[in-house]
């Protein structure tokens, strides 16, 4: 079946059998390889993206259910050359080792900021509850999002 | 994934006609949150797969003359974040919350977490405290049911081949009604209950008047504990006599023991929370 998902801004489409995941859309057909293949049961949330502003397990997801939807995936917030300010603050807690839980871990904490702009650390905790880093450890990862939110809140008082 | 084929019907009708047409390969998915993972590990099979997700009747949560109407595939995050839940029913919020992670409570739905029907459903308690009714539509239409004998057994309901289940429904009778929700699961995140609990009460004249006791994870089936609550029923509450009915409901439940916990800790559980959800109900109701 033919499926349009309006992916990071464009509309993307691609021919894929009804069984296709959201996720496998996502990284086979349209080259995206941000969101990860943890688990595949909706629990590691490796694969978190977006769906219009909400964040979902992508292996949970038919891609036949996103059509017409809008998804946001890692791809969409910074790259290499430039970073988002989000992914910077990241960087500089080094909240990550390996690597393989961030893309998730960065859009779930991203969700988070959109909806809640001045979280507590215990908010952060539960917005990220369904991302699991197995190496890291999660300090360094809510550092990061309660000093995003402090310089967010710093930045929208200047304004 | 073995492959199947996909439709997503607009309307109730139209689901049931396509699930009667293909027969018992069909399988209606909602949020996907269990059904997908059953497919994936080829425990269930499907020809085809009926996605209710586009169908707007079954999305919304709203006041009607009945009462409060939740639709089917409304999700645990639209649960939590509805005024009118906050207002009538305040306990389905509690325990929305303590369901999955943010990924999977943006996916999962209500009626899915009544389909799949685990003993463990958290939003069963406080749907059983409330009297919660249920919608079910076939092909000869519409038919309406006790949530409790919704429940037939672990992962079975009394849904028949080809039918789905439509709404759910807090009689007005419910709305407003003090209930308390608490759940003890092993970490605060992505947990099964070991033990969930629900109260809802109200004082009549500084008597307990109506109470309702629902237990989850404790046998096959979300349960009522009735004869705790005909013990309180008329009686002024007082600790010894909460002490006494949250006796009488471990009696009333059949615990198993499994690698989340042994039958007995779960009896304890069980005492422990059925007096929490009855004390906080009736502070609720006394306020």
């Amino acid at each position: 079946m033919e499926i349009t998902i309006r992916v990071n801004g464009q509309e993307r489409t691609a021919s894929v059998p009804p069984e296709t995941t959201l996720l496998t859309m996502l990284r086979a057909n349209l080259g995206l390889t941000g969101a990860k293949l943890g688990c595949d049961v909706g629990d590691c949330g490796a694969c978190s993206v977006l769906v219009d502003g909400e964040p979902v397990n992508a292996c949970l997801m038919l891609a036949a259910q996103a059509a017409g939807r809008d998804v946001l995936t890692i791809e969409g917030l910074g790259d290499f050359q430039e970073l988002s300010p989000l992914q910077e603050m990241f960087e500089l807690f080094s909240s990550f080792q390996c690597g393989f839980c961030a893309p998730g871990m960065i859009i779930s904490a991203k969700a988070l900021l959109d909806k809640t702009p001045n979280p507590t650390a215990a908010e952060v905790r539960e917005a990220l509850s369904g991302n699991l880093c197995r190496c890291t450890g999660y300090t360094k990862i809510i550092d990061a999002v309660m000093e995003m939110a402090s310089r967010g809140a710093a930045e929208s008082e200047r304004a | 994934m073995r492959p199947f084929e996909y439709l997503a019907p607009s309307s109730v009708e139209a689901a049931v006609a396509a699930l009667a047409e293909h027969g018992p390969g069909a399988r209606a998915l909602a949020g996907g949150t269990d059904l997908l993972v059953d497919l994936k590990h080829d425990s269930v099979s499907a020809g085809l797969l009926v996605d209710l997700t586009r169908i707007a009747e079954c999305k919304v949560i709203e006041e009607t003359p009945d009462g409060l109407r939740f639709g089917s595939l409304v999700t645990h995050t639209q649960i939590m974040e509805s005024d009118l839940v906050r207002r009538h029913a305040p306990a389905m919020i509690d325990a929305a919350r303590t369901i999955g992670a943010v990924q999977t409570r943006n996916l999962g739905t209500l009626g899915g977490n009544l389909v799949t029907c685990v003993p463990s459903l958290d939003s069963g308690p406080v749907l059983l405290a409330l009297d919660a009714e249920v919608t079910i539509a076939g092909t000869g239409g519409r038919r309406r049911m006790p949530l409790g004998e919704f429940f037939v057994g672990p992962r079975k309901t009394a849904l028949q081949a080809g039918e789905v289940l439509v709404d759910i429904v807090l009689p007005r009778d419910s709305l407003g009604k003090p209930c308390s929700f608490r759940k003890f699961g092993l970490r605060k995140g992505q947990a099964l209950a070991l033990v969930n609990a629900a109260a809802a009460t109200r004082l009549d004249g500084g008597k307990i008047a109506g109470v309702r006791i629902a237990l989850g994870a404790v046998a096959p089936t979300v349960i009522r504990a009735t004869r705790a609550e005909a013990a309180l029923d008329g009686r002024s509450p007082d600790p010894t006599l909460i002490a006494e009915a949250a006796d009488i409901a471990a009696t009333e439940a059949k615990p198993i023991d499994d690698f989340r916990a042994s039958a007995d800790y779960r009896l304890e559980l069980i005492r422990t929370l059925t007096r929490r959800v009855l004390n906080e109900a009736i502070e609720t109701a006394t306020s």
